[in-house]
């Protein structure tokens, strides 16, 4: 799927630029070991979800979600966070900052991931439910299932965009639209929808 | 360069059916069958062995009763309502087997199997429906009728399934054929033949009765097998066999009576058959006689009992081997193109082990002719040359070596145990009737080639056709030419095959999503939930849950058979139904009030007003009443069950009408209104100073061909007419470019196919509507109509593709952009206006030029070569796989149908008289 940046002429806000991830170690380090860690939770789990799908999906949910709230605490800016992160670079002020750290790194990261938590797994589980049942997932059987996948579609693609993004409707037209600029962020939200597109290949086969 | 670009492109698309044409007859080789009679033969060792004549027949009389789709846990299962059977078996005057029957497990094959012996080709499918072709008759053919009736003083009765009337015409001395017209009928079709049975058995100038029982067949495709009406139906059969039995027991004309009981095919879950699924292959077969007892003493005569696997009961036997048994029980020789072998079980009639060597010598010498005429250049040895067989040996020299074999030990010392040559005998017949079976050594693998190269070669001419169109790449062109390439590749592996309709449920839910992303990039649509993409999805979703089809989820829950629409919700249904004649009805109504203001008017272009409308809406409601009328009759009678809730007088009245003479009405009144809509719009475009119409004619013609194809469409999917009448409502509310409009009508072609309950198996084609208007039998009409019944989805978008493509009946405003304000506050709607008038015009000039429809069947012609190109290619590939006749063969009739049918008959052939009309 091609993702150009295509924006339109009369668009009253400032383009979005791409995400980047945080500059320290950890945040580089770990941008890499979370999709290892993810794709490893799945490989564990795929045995028990084939045999039990509801209760092995539920489990892998809670571990998806820790998962995924440690990815974005950790590795990306929080939403309206770009100024902040520019201020933080300014020199002098070293002593203060280290003593706030801990207290910051709450405030300004653990909460808001927290937040996207609830924002993004809410109103997309429906959502998500609904175009699930839209491409042909079965609507008066298998509830849990479909609801589950939509559960973990939303963890997957829509908390870590919440996160960066916040719920700013004109935004998310774009990524609709697929507007945005690529990042590991906004590919991995396609990549998600993509691949849960891709998964529905195997369904005509009888092995 | 236009012009050099449509010559390759006729050539492409004329070389379509060459290439399919060319594949078939190398893929279904005309097997030459061995004409007439065969008699008893001179077999050598006739001294050594003091053989005089043939063997001792057991019996002179033959009942042979064929129950249709007799699966063999029907007569042998624990649940079986045929308990006189089973009592039998138990006291040994029965002996039960499992008669595996080969695909297609239809009617006409089966039973052509079961009295020639042979193994009927594929070709026979077709055959089947062209029932009347004289080629598919066995009059000429040798089957163990002929044989009985050569015999002195042979008369034969049939009654029942016309099918062997068909097949062995003026063959009987007195018949009573029922056909098999209404799936519905469940007792007049047995009762027709039951009535004859107390008569015939007090006769004594027959020496065959055939019976054939298609009750328990329509009770399967109606309710499946097990549906409340199976068990009372296997315990009438079971009365049925009780009688007869009786009268073998009792009379003393019938006492040498062998009484044959089968099926001719089994059903698989949902209750139909054509394929190779173990319960549709698995038929029972029961020869039952007091005398039988003689060699029952040592053989298991426990029932009910457990099948061995799914459906295997008792022995595994093939249906051929029925005709050379009943040819050494009944002393006549063994059929020509025979290609069974005698069952064991019944060489134990005769206590002389050489009378059973002589058996089993003319089943082999009669085989072995077949294996000579088949391997010509294989050299046979003399009998007593030694011999050394190899593992590797190709076909011939292992059935040439086998029957070294057998004649070495026919011609050792006189005194080696008979049983020794009785099995050398078996392992040549077996091996040779597997070996005959197996039609893999029959195809002609050059035309298979040089089929697929011809397709091949048509997709590239396409190709060159559409180079112009390379220039820029578009995400539209892109999916095309993904779609074509998945389906390509997916045309090889049999599961993909089978279940097909997810391959195009699948991608157009994706293309319909892409359209809604493609339209958001541009401009937000506020109300996104109803954006018109979203929308067509919406409606996507519903129409593939109509009708559940393929082979693994076969009979899941569907809409069709939800408790929505039946039995007492059948009102729901017909409400539904009224709705699409209504809409059809209404549109028709403008038309024809439109010719009516044309014909009327004085001067000029004219509107047409009040009056007009009012008198267009009666001159339809005859035409819309009487084909919804028709379809309530039909229904009435075909599928009971869709009509309960409906006024008991009304379905009383609809119940006296001739079905036949409503079609002709509806057909009639269709093409009434066709010529007299056509003859004023002609007049219209005549008097047109300047300038072009609006395509109206092609809206009209779509209209009327809609009315003609809800007609030939079952009643429980008619309401999927309105679905799609909305998905192209709101196709037109979306931008879409040409090379857009033709995917969208590919998709939604296929994806329609599937979503009316087609499938790639044979036993999904639905005769039911193929016979509308037709008294007699006309195989040009009936293909016809066949094909227009199970087609009708595509037809339908091919056909609105046309329309869409070249805006046909859009209203046109004549937009004059230079006179419009460019005050601010006006700017948008002037920008919303001037894209209007651009698209008006583009729409106007695209249907009054080839060009748009040339390249648009350029698209589908690159379609359809590449797809019945992998077909092939897949078929000439795979010509050894285990599914080469259940899956790949039966896919590849139905590319020739849309390659031939679809692609030339309609996309191109209508498509063009359409595009033509909508240029007037």
């Amino acid at each position: 799927m091609s993702v150009q940046i295509n924006t339109p002429g009369s668009k009253p806000k400032a383009p979005a630029t791409p995400i980047e991830t945080s500059h320290n170690d950890a945040a580089k380090t770990f941008t890499h070991i979370h999709p290892i860690l993810v794709l490893s939770l799945y490989a564990y789990k795929f045995p028990s979800i084939v045999a039990d799908p509801v209760n092995a999906l539920m489990e892998s949910l809670v571990w998806l979600g820790i998962l995924q709230i440690a990815y974005v605490a950790v590795c990306l800016p929080p939403t309206g966070s770009a100024n902040v992160v520019a201020e933080k670079r300014k020199p002098g002020e070293r002593k203060r900052a280290v003593a706030g750290k801990l207290e910051r790194e709450l405030g300004g990261k653990i909460i808001p991931a927290f937040l996207s938590l609830t924002l993004s797994v809410l109103p997309a589980i429906p959502i998500l439910f609904a175009t699930l049942v839209l491409f042909g997932a079965p609507i008066t059987t298998h509830y849990f299932e479909t609801l589950l996948c939509a559960a973990h579609i939303s963890l997957l693609a829509i908390l870590p965009l919440v996160y960066v993004h916040g719920v700013d409707g004109e935004r998310w037209r774009e990524i609709v639209a697929l507007l945005l600029p690529v990042d590991s962020v906004f590919g991995g939200m396609v990549g998600a929808f993509v691949g849960a597109w891709l998964g529905a290949v195997p369904i005509p086969l009888d092995w | 360069m236009p012009r050099v670009q449509s010559f390759l492109l006729v050539v492409a698309n004329l070389l379509i059916p060459v290439a399919l044409l060319v594949f078939a007859t190398g893929f279904f080789p005309y097997k030459p069958f061995m004409p007439g009679l065969a008699t008893y033969e001179k077999l050598g060792w006739e001294e050594k062995m003091g053989w005089s004549k043939a063997p001792e027949p057991k019996f002179d009389r033959l009942v042979f009763m064929v129950v249709d789709a007799l699966r063999s846990d029907f007569v042998f299962g624990e649940e079986s309502g045929m308990d006189f059977v089973q009592s039998l078996i138990r006291s040994g005057s029965a002996i039960p087997f499992t008669a595996h029957a080969t695909s297609p497990t239809i009617t006409m094959p089966r039973v052509k199997a079961m009295t020639t012996g042979s193994i009927p080709s594929f070709l026979d499918v077709i055959l089947n429906f062209a029932e009347s072709d004289t080629s598919s008759t066995l009059s000429t053919q040798d089957t163990w009728l002929a044989q009985l009736k050569a015999m002195e003083g042979g008369k034969l009765v049939m009654y029942g399934d016309d099918t062997w009337l068909k097949l062995f015409p003026s063959f009987f001395e007195r018949e009573d054929g029922t056909s098999s017209f209404f799936v519905s009928d469940f007792t007049e079709v047995d009762n027709n033949v039951t009535r004859h049975v107390p008569a015939e058995l007090l006769n004594s100038d027959w020496n065959a009765m055939i019976m054939h029982y298609l009750g328990l067949d329509h009770i399967g495709h109606k309710t499946g097998p097990k549906g409340p009406n199976m068990i009372p139906k296997q315990k009438e059969m079971d009365g049925i066999v009780r009688q007869i039995f009786e009268a073998i027991e009792n009379e003393d004309h019938l006492s040498n009576t062998l009484f044959v009981l089968c099926g001719d095919h089994g059903m698989n879950e949902g209750g139909n058959h054509g394929g190779s699924a173990p319960g549709e292959t698995s038929p029972a077969l029961v020869f039952m006689s007091p005398k039988i007892k003689k060699i029952t003493e040592f053989l298991n005569r426990e029932s009910p009992v457990e099948p061995l696997q799914e459906f295997d009961y008792y022995k595994k036997i093939e249906q051929s081997d029925i005709a050379p048994t009943l040819a050494g029980l009944l002393g006549f020789p063994i059929p020509r193109n025979n290609l069974g072998v005698f069952i064991e079980d019944f060489l134990y009639f005769w206590d002389d082990g050489y009378d059973r060597i002589h058996l089993l010598l003319q089943n082999a010498m009669q085989m072995r002719k077949i294996v000579k005429a088949n391997f010509p250049n294989q050299k046979w040895l003399h009998e007593t040359e030694e011999v050394l067989c190899k593992e590797d040996m190709s076909s011939g020299e292992e059935l040439a070596c086998r029957w070294q074999k057998a004649g070495q030990m026919m011609s050792t010392f006189a005194s080696v145990h008979p049983q020794m040559r009785v099995d050398y005998l078996y392992a040549f017949c077996r091996a040779a009737q597997e070996i005959m079976s197996s039609t893999a050594s029959n195809y002609d693998v050059p035309r298979l080639v040089l089929g697929t190269f011809l397709a091949i070669l048509s997709l590239s001419l396409t190709v060159i056709t559409l180079f112009p169109k390379f220039k820029s790449i578009t995400a539209t062109g892109f999916s095309y030419a993904l779609t074509l390439v998945l389906y390509g590749v997916l045309m090889f592996a049999s599961s993909y095959v089978e279940e097909e309709h997810h391959f195009w449920y699948w991608t157009t839910s994706a293309w319909f999503f892409y359209l809604f992303i493609s339209s958001s990039r541009e401009k937000w649509f506020s109300k996104f939930i109803f954006h018109p993409a979203i929308m067509l999805l919406f409606l996507h979703r519903i129409a593939r849950r109509w009708n559940q089809t393929g082979q693994k989820y076969a009979g899941a829950p569907d809409i069709v058979h939800s408790p929505m629409l039946r039995g007492p919700n059948s009102i729901v249904l017909w409400s539904l139904i009224g709705a699409t004649y209504m809409d059809i009805a209404i549109r028709l109504a403008k038309h024809v009030s439109r010719s009516i203001a044309e014909y009327d008017k004085k001067t000029g272009e004219v509107e047409d007003n009040d009056a007009n409308r009012f008198i267009g809406t009666l001159a339809v409601l005859p035409l819309g009443a009487t084909a919804f009328v028709f379809k309530l009759a039909f229904t009435a009678q075909d599928a009971p069950e869709l009509v309960q809730g409906i006024n008991e007088g009304m379905l009383a009245w609809v119940g006296q009408l001739s079905l036949v003479d409503l079609a002709r009405m509806v057909f009639g009144g269709i093409a009434l209104s066709g010529s007299w809509i056509a003859f004023a719009e002609w007049k219209r475009s005549r008097g047109r100073k300047e300038g072009k119409g609006n395509g109206d004619l092609a809206v009209a013609l779509f209209d009327l061909t809609a009315i003609f194809l809800v007609t030939q469409t079952k009643s429980q999917n008619i309401p999927l007419y309105l679905i799609f009448r909305m998905q192209i409502f709101f196709l037109t509310l979306l931008d879409l470019s040409p090379t857009a409009i033709t995917l969208t009508t590919l998709l939604l072609s296929q994806s329609s196919f599937f979503i009316l309950g087609n499938s790639n198996a044979i036993s999904s084609i639905d005769l039911s509507n193929s016979y509308n208007g037709i008294s007699g039998y006309n195989v040009g009409l009936v293909g016809i109509l066949l094909f227009l019944s199970n087609w009708a989805g595509p037809v339908y978008f091919s056909l609105a593709g046309i329309l869409l493509l070249g805006q046909h009946g859009k209203l046109r405003r004549n937009i004059n952009v230079s006179e419009m304000d460019s005050r601010d506050w006006v700017a948008q709607e002037r920008q919303h206006l001037e894209h209007l008038a651009k698209k008006e015009d583009e729409g106007a000039e695209r249907r009054n030029g080839w060009g748009a429809w040339r390249d648009h069947i350029a698209l589908l012609t690159l379609f359809t070569a590449g797809g019945v190109g992998a077909v092939m290619a897949a078929c000439t590939a795979l010509r050894t796989h285990l599914f080469i006749w259940t899956v790949f063969s039966p896919k590849f009739l139905y590319a020739m149908a849309w390659g031939v049918a679809f692609h030339f008959g309609v996309s191109v052939g209508l498509g063009s008289v359409f595009w033509w009309a909508g240029s007037w």
